[in-house]
């Protein structure tokens, strides 16, 4: 939890925590925007086992593709990016708790206390940031749930062939199937094309040739090049 | 015959009626009726049972199998675990068979031994253990038996449902399990489920069953019986009188006393494997579920009297035993001489039943159903090939595990008391037993060794037992720089890994339960 008494030095860079994220989740309306850039999959939770949504920013290594010369070169930022430090956390100052550890927090960026260790405004314009990605997720969260209730998730794995001869396989990833999509009786479809549940799922699904992109800014940076990859469904 | 069409249907199988509500009856029914009800060749399913003959209520140790015929059922695993208080079980461990000193134990666990199709390492073992004989054989050729001494599970919460890191069967409670099956079943698969007494039968002229009497004066006619009636064996041994070929001069258990015990506290750690303890005339079992565990003396009357025995596991569960009741069962080690007669076919207890040392029962009930469901006789001209089928294989499935849970006992060097003495005397070994062990001295049990392409315990049982056991080979020497050597050191290279991997990232057997309990496991 964020304590003036403990905190009151400590700064937020609010961009330098994307920086290091192979991935970023993100909420329902941020669907069709991410989706101008980033491949969305679902990855599963470690504690609980549940799909996520989430923004690929990486291929290789957990860091982000998108992060050049300290500037995000993407049309769109998802919004959980610039907020990789913090988390709700009532019994904190602001309303908030912090991850001292994440490359966001330090002596850079902008003040998180005023000299009088009173909060600075910022705070109030992370929580309401929080709180707002917070709702959304949650609305992304009752999506996935009703799609992987209907079955139409599956394993998804990336191959890479690096230009030294190696694979890489991004693992741990999950798509939308669109056959089982396809093959889903005519009142699903129905009744998930009225909840405004089809179009996310075609977004998501054609998403996936933004894998293009990662391997061109991949390219672009790293001297063991992505020769070429597959995308599969697996199992 | 009224009709044409009638006629064409002459003989065809369309109503299957399942006789018993233990776990063999709603595993039959449940099977026979995902494949076939609804489909389209018609076929009806029923399920008669008593509800005055109560079910055995016990067999809570499975198989990895398990997981195969849940999913064919369409049970999914969440369900499945928090319904029948289900626990994960990776193996048996077997404490004392071996000399009964201190520290006897050894692991059979459900992985095979590593790089098990392209590398034997039995041989190699040997030779290596030379060196560090301290290293146990299943310790050194597979990372499980690390996750059973940590009490930790086969998997994480981010597995699909029904597969795993290692393999793995469950813990049940018996009596749950037949009501989950029996919901899903007549609920989810449309069995027609029939409260009655199963009187008599009326036969057809060709000596098939053509329907069962029940008490309320009722009827209910079929074109093939399953026979799941328990040690009852109402159609096979009353109705068919097929002989049981007893099995007490090889193996001699007669008798079982059963305890539930509760977990000291909320918290407590479910081991996740079998613990199968020796005993003077015997062995306990111990078994983890969610909210408590199963234990239970298996014995031989002519070795011990039965209070004696109840003796023996109220001190094997120590003071809580005091507040809790135990239950006696008679059983006898034998199968019937044949399993399909005519039109009836036995499943279960009913069948045959051996100690269940490997929890082989359960897995036999599986294994008679995939080879009746997935094979179903279309007509009843067809039923007599299918029948001559099932009996040759399933004779030597009962031969094979006779066979083998003997192996447990005629290699001990335990001769504390007259049943270890017994066990181990010539003339309770089977020949065919015989021949192997000396066979197995020379040679590490291998593929070629059994005959079926599907054998219920094959060669990697055969050497976690044998090595466990402790059993002197004397296999010939592989030099360091043969294929094979450099094989089995990548492998023994790779199992570390596995091992050190997977200790450091399964979680507590309760833990991950509790996560299954709370979030459930995803399909995929
Ligand atoms: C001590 C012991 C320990 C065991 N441990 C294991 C283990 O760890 N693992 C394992 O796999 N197996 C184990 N088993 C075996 C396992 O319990 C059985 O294989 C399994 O429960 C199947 O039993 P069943 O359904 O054949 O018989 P039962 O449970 O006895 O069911 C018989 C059914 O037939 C009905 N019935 C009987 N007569 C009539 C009638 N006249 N009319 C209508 N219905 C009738 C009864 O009402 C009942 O529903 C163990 C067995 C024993 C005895």
């Amino acid at each position: 939890m964020l304590d003036p008494m403990r905190h009151h030095a400590l700064h937020s860079d609010a961009m330098a925590g994307a920086a290091a994220r192979q991935f970023v989740q993100i909420g329902l309306s941020e669907i069709a925007l991410a989706a101008a850039d980033m491949p969305l999959c679902l990855v599963k939770d470690a504690q609980t086992g549940r799909f996520t949504l989430i923004a690929l920013l990486g291929l290789i290594e957990p860091r982000n593709l998108f992060w050049h010369d300290g500037e995000m070169r993407a049309t769109y930022l998802p919004r959980a990016a610039s907020l990789t430090g913090f988390r709700l956390d009532a019994a904190g100052a602001g309303g908030l708790a912090v991850d001292e550890a994440d490359p966001a927090m330090g002596a850079r960026g902008e003040a998180l206390f005023a000299a009088d260790r009173s909060p600075a405004p910022i705070l109030a314009d992370i929580r309401a940031g929080l709180e707002r990605i917070v709702a959304d997720i949650a609305a992304a969260q009752a999506l996935i749930d009703d799609y992987a209730r209907l079955r139409v998730i599956r394993p998804l794995s990336i191959t890479l062939q690096l230009s030294d001869g190696r694979e890489h396989v991004v693992a741990g990833l999950y798509g939308l199937d669109e056959e089982a999509l396809a093959a889903l009786d005519d009142a699903t479809v129905v009744a998930l094309h009225r909840a405004d549940q089809l179009a996310p799922a075609a977004v998501m699904a054609a998403s996936l040739a933004q894998v293009e992109r990662l391997r061109q800014l991949h390219n672009a940076t790293h001297a063991r090049q992505i020769a070429a990859y597959q995308i599969a469904f697996t199992d | 015959m009224e009709t044409q069409q009638g006629e064409a249907r002459t003989g065809a199988i369309r109503t299957i009626v399942v006789v018993g509500g233990g776990s063999a009856g709603w595993i039959a029914a449940a099977r026979l009726a995902a494949r076939h009800a609804r489909g389209t060749d018609d076929i009806v399913v029923k399920l008669v049972e008593s509800s005055t003959v109560p079910t055995i209520g016990v067999g809570e140790g499975t198989w990895p199998t398990m997981r195969n015929t849940l999913a064919k059922i369409g049970i999914g695993e969440t369900d499945f675990l928090r319904s029948c208080d289900a626990a994960f079980k990776q193996g048996a461990q077997f404490v004392g068979w071996k000399d009964g000193s201190p520290g006897d134990a050894y692991y059979h666990p459900l992985n095979p031994p590593a790089g098990a199709t392209e590398v034997n390492l039995s041989p190699h073992w040997q030779h290596l253990a030379g060196a560090a004989p301290d290293r146990a054989f299943a310790d050194w050729a597979d990372f499980q038996a690390a996750l059973c001494d940590a009490g930790l599970a086969p998997k994480t919460i981010t597995a699909p449902e029904y597969g795993g890191v290692a393999n793995y069967a469950y813990h049940l409670d018996a009596g749950k399990f037949a009501t989950l099956l029996r919901d899903h079943a007549v609920g989810r698969l449309g069995v027609e489920h029939i409260v009655a007494d199963v009187t008599g039968v009326t036969m057809a002229d060709n000596g098939d069953i053509a329907r069962l009497e029940l008490a309320d004066g009722g009827s209910v006619a079929g074109d093939l019986f399953v026979d799941c009636t328990g040690f009852a064996a109402l159609l096979i041994g009353k109705v068919y009188d097929v002989p049981f070929r007893s099995c007490r001069d090889v193996l001699f258990a007669d008798r079982a006393i059963a305890m539930q015990v509760p977990y000291a506290e909320e918290d407590a750690p479910i081991t996740s494997h079998t613990v199968s303890t020796a005993q003077d005339a015997g062995w306990i079992w111990d078994i983890g579920l969610w909210a408590r565990r199963g234990t239970g003396y298996v014995y031989s009357s002519a070795h011990i009297d039965d209070d004696a025995a109840e003796a023996a596991l109220r001190a094997y569960v120590g003071p809580a035993a005091e507040q809790l009741s135990a239950r006696r069962i008679t059983i006898e080690a034998g199968h019937r001489e044949r399993f399909w007669q005519n039109n009836c076919v036995a499943v279960g207890l009913s069948a045959g039943f051996l100690e269940p040392l490997e929890a082989s029962a359960l897995m036999l009930i599986e294994a008679s159903m995939d080879a009746i469901a997935d094979r179903l006789p279309r007509t009843r001209a067809a039923m007599d090939t299918a029948a001559r089928q099932f009996n040759e294989s399933f004779t030597h499935h009962w031969a094979r595990i006779i066979e083998f849970l003997k192996l447990h006992y005629a290699i001990t060097k335990r001769v504390d008391t007259a049943f270890w003495r017994d066990n181990a005397a010539a003339r309770s070994i089977p020949d065919s037993l015989k021949e192997r062990l000396a066979l197995w001295r020379e040679h590490p049990p291998a593929p070629q060794d059994f005959a079926h392409a599907r054998e219920v315990f094959s060669w990697p049982s055969y050497q976690y037992v044998l090595h466990g056991m402790g059993f002197e080979t004397h296999y010939p020497a592989i030099a360091a720089t043969t294929p094979d050597a450099a094989i089995a050191r990548r492998w023994t290279g790779r199992i570390e890994r596995m091992r050190a991997d997977a200790v450091a990232q399964m979680p507590r057997n309760r833990d991950l339960l509790r996560a299954i309990r709370e979030h459930g496991l995803q399909a995929v």
